[in-house]
């Protein structure tokens, strides 16, 4: 089954999504800040990726998905898709939609988490993506 | 009705029109004293007067004045053509002065006893056409006067003897003649130049009281703080015909005056730093409440900054204390590169401008502090609210994972208690958005209103709200609304609002009911009516309903849950972008809430 890997701050959240995706048959990695992230990307070849938007700072969500899928991103990580925990009132400089410039994340997920609608938009990226 | 205060020029311009309005009033009465004077002196008491020309002139008079009658503006607003009626004026002085001409020749020349009329007629020009100079009007009329006095003697023009007591050679008389013309024209230089000096200060006081009213609407306009000190600074200097003008606040520590508005200085003046309290004599002494006054500067050694001061031309000084009512706020200097340019009047002037204008500044500050404190208390609200986000949300997605069996079997005691849980979690987070929409939607943080167009948003937010209206078997309906209609919105609050009035409308509707949605508009507005047949809202909560976390009694005890925050939010979103928003409802029947936006 696929590999999921997650990068988070907040351990509760971490092991919210780990019982359900792995009851779902996943399996679940996870990170938690940016550098790990980026390092477990690499080492792990996950073939989704769930972030958060805030982490240590509030823009580090962000910057990690611009890592993994900026201009400046190597090829194989540009692949995988990107799954984001937002919440409205962010103070960051994000717009809501995925946008190929603002944002390079697949689509949204608000905390906290509806195991459902986790699983369900898991599923479809995984299967857009192949 | 509006009520403008008038400016200056518009007092100016009712002047002008009044004065011209009281000339030609009473010249009516001057031609018609002349002909029934010439009629009334010849035909009943005989006096030997020449009747054609004196009637000839009383009807040229009064033709002439028909004229200036038809001519002159006589409606409400006359303001735009006061050029035009003050050059209506100097014609007609001029016609009356060659009319009181002949009118003095023809009664008797230098013997007339009408030559005091002169007197008069130069009074009423001094005090009437202030800005122009009087002696030149004193010399026509003593040139006249002299003119017909020599044409006469010298029999170039007839002389008509009007007294017959008088002997009728009295008129070539030197001594008489000289007699006559010295006392007449020094009665008229005299009166001239009495007059022109009280009109003179008259018109010093007028342009005062003008400055005052002007300074006092200009800084009354505004509450914005450097506004008010450019306002006040400007009027000062324009109100005392001087070229600049300086006002100092005090700072928080006290010991330094800040330069915060200035007019006509140059910047190297300027960029001098600020005063300190402990070095300027002259400012100590106008902190403690008196004016300063300072005649040359060069001679006063009370300045920090002397050098500075004469370097920019400076000679004379004023200095006066601001105070607002908690006390002194800084000081207001008036600049003249004129020695000893100011005094009494001027004391007093300032005085007034700068009472005025330590009630303006004092006003200004407090509402910067309250703005500042209504950000402070936003930013607050928004930090902790955010804080708190983290740890519920937390906590909810555990409990769901615990109720959902991912952790292990759940008996169903547990999981009773697991849902209770999480319903107070869910009420938590929904407490914690409706806060931080609450913060956010202060002027602080909102976005500029941009034009928005209503219908799709209305739909957008129907469309969210019709699964949950069916299963309560709601009909929800929505009419009226033209997809062309925009109004001015910011981003996100136009769907803020009606998601809370829909939402409202949904939650407290009974299974089977109706809400429903209706549009109107005119030229300056769109307004919605969102109409529920739901649990209605007791008369007596109607006035609290829009205080934070006020619920209606009957929300209350219905168990339906809720934040209170809800209509908060609407109001001050709605307030935000100058809209308006009415409630009416009937307990038990249901509510209507009427939002009015303006229109793009």
């Amino acid at each position: 089954m696929a590999a999921i890997l997650m990068i988070d701050d907040d351990p509760d959240f971490i092991l919210a999504v780990q019982m359900v995706l792995e009851n779902a048959g996943y399996t679940f990695f996870s990170a938690s800040n940016g550098e790990q992230g980026y390092q477990a990307v690499k080492e792990h070849n996950p073939d989704l990726v769930i972030l958060d938007v805030m982490m240590d700072t509030a823009t580090a969500g962000f910057q990690l998905a611009l890592k993994l899928r900026g201009p400046d991103a190597e090829e194989s990580l540009k692949k995988i898709p990107i799954l984001m925990f937002s919440a409205i009132h962010e103070t960051t400089p994000l717009r809501f939609e995925p946008d190929e410039e603002f944002l390079p994340v697949d689509d949204f997920l608000e905390k906290p988490v509806v195991p459902d609608t986790l699983l369900e938009k898991v599923e479809f990226l995984l299967e857009r993506s192949g | 009705m509006d009520w403008k205060p008038r400016s200056g020029l518009q007092y100016r311009a009712m002047n002008v029109a009044a004065t011209n309005k009281r000339l030609i009033q009473v010249r009516w009465g001057i031609g018609g004293l002349i002909l029934g004077g010439t009629l009334i002196l010849t035909f009943f008491f005989s006096l030997p007067l020449p009747p054609t020309p004196l009637l000839l002139l009383g009807s040229i008079i009064l033709i002439y004045n028909i004229f200036f009658y038809v001519i002159s503006c006589r409606s409400v607003d006359c303001e735009s053509k006061m050029e035009k009626t003050q050059r209506l004026i100097i014609l007609q002085v001029l016609l009356d002065w060659v009319a009181m001409a002949f009118f003095l020749h023809f009664t008797g020349g230098i013997t007339s006893p009408a030559t005091p009329i002169f007197l008069i007629h130069l009074l009423v020009i001094t005090i009437l056409l202030p800005d122009s100079s009087p002696v030149l009007y004193l010399a026509l009329v003593i040139g006249v006067v002299v003119l017909i006095a020599a044409l006469e003697g010298w029999e170039i023009w007839e002389h008509y003897t009007v007294i017959p007591a008088l002997a009728c050679d009295v008129y070539k008389d030197p001594v008489y003649v000289l007699g006559q013309i010295v006392f007449f024209s020094t009665a008229a230089g005299v009166m001239v130049m009495l007059a022109s000096a009280i009109m003179k200060r008259l018109r010093i006081h007028e342009r005062q009281l003008e400055g005052l009213l002007i300074t006092s609407q200009t800084v009354s306009s505004t509450l914005k703080l450097p506004e008010v000190l450019e306002h006040l600074v400007v009027s000062a200097a324009r109100a005392l015909n001087v070229s600049s003008a300086s006002i100092r606040l005090l700072d928080a520590t006290g010991e330094n005056l800040r330069m915060e508005a200035d007019t006509g200085l140059s910047d190297t003046y300027r960029s001098k730093g600020p005063v300190q309290v402990s070095r300027s004599l002259i400012d100590r002494e106008a902190l403690s409440g008196h004016i300063v006054l300072i005649h040359n500067a060069a001679d006063d050694d009370r300045f920090q900054y002397k050098d500075q001061i004469l370097a920019e031309g400076i000679k004379s000084v004023l200095v006066a204390p601001i105070s607002g009512r908690a006390g002194v706020l800084g000081v207001l200097r008036v600049y003249s590169r004129k020695e000893a340019r100011f005094g009494e009047d001027e004391v007093d002037y300032v005085q007034a401008i700068a009472a005025q204008g330590g009630i303006a500044i004092e006003n200004a500050m407090t509402h910067a502090a309250l703005q500042e404190e209504e950000e402070a208390r936003s930013t607050f609200i928004h930090t902790v609210t955010h804080e708190l986000r983290s740890p519920v949300a937390g906590a909810q997605s555990l409990v769901r994972i615990l109720d959902a069996g991912l952790a292990g079997p759940i008996a169903e005691k547990q999981q009773s208690i697991l849902q209770r849980v999480s319903r107070r979690l869910d009420f938590l987070q929904e407490l914690i958005n409706d806060l931080l929409t609450l913060a956010s939607s202060s002027t602080h943080f909102q976005h500029k209103p941009e034009p928005t167009a209503l219908e799709p948003m209305l739909q957008m937010v129907l469309d969210d709200f019709r699964p949950l209206a069916a299963e309560k078997a709601i009909n929800l309906e929505a009419n009226g609304i033209k997809p062309d209609w925009s109004v001015w919105a910011g981003e996100d609050s136009l769907k803020i609002i009606f998601t809370n009035l829909i939402g409202n409308a949904v939650k407290y509707t009974q299974e089977g009911g109706l809400i429903r949605l209706e549009a109107s508009a005119d030229e300056t507005s769109v307004s919605v009516k969102v109409s529920d047949s739901g649990i209605g809202i007791p008369e007596e909560d109607l006035v609290n309903l829009w205080k934070d976390f006020y619920r209606a009694s009957n929300a209350r005890t219905s168990g339906i849950q809720g934040t209170g925050l809800g209509l908060s939010i609407v109001k001050r979103l709605i307030e935000n972008l100058e809209g308006q928003i009415r409630v009416q409802s009937k307990e038990g029947e249901g509510t209507t809430f009427t939002v009015t936006l303006r229109r793009v």
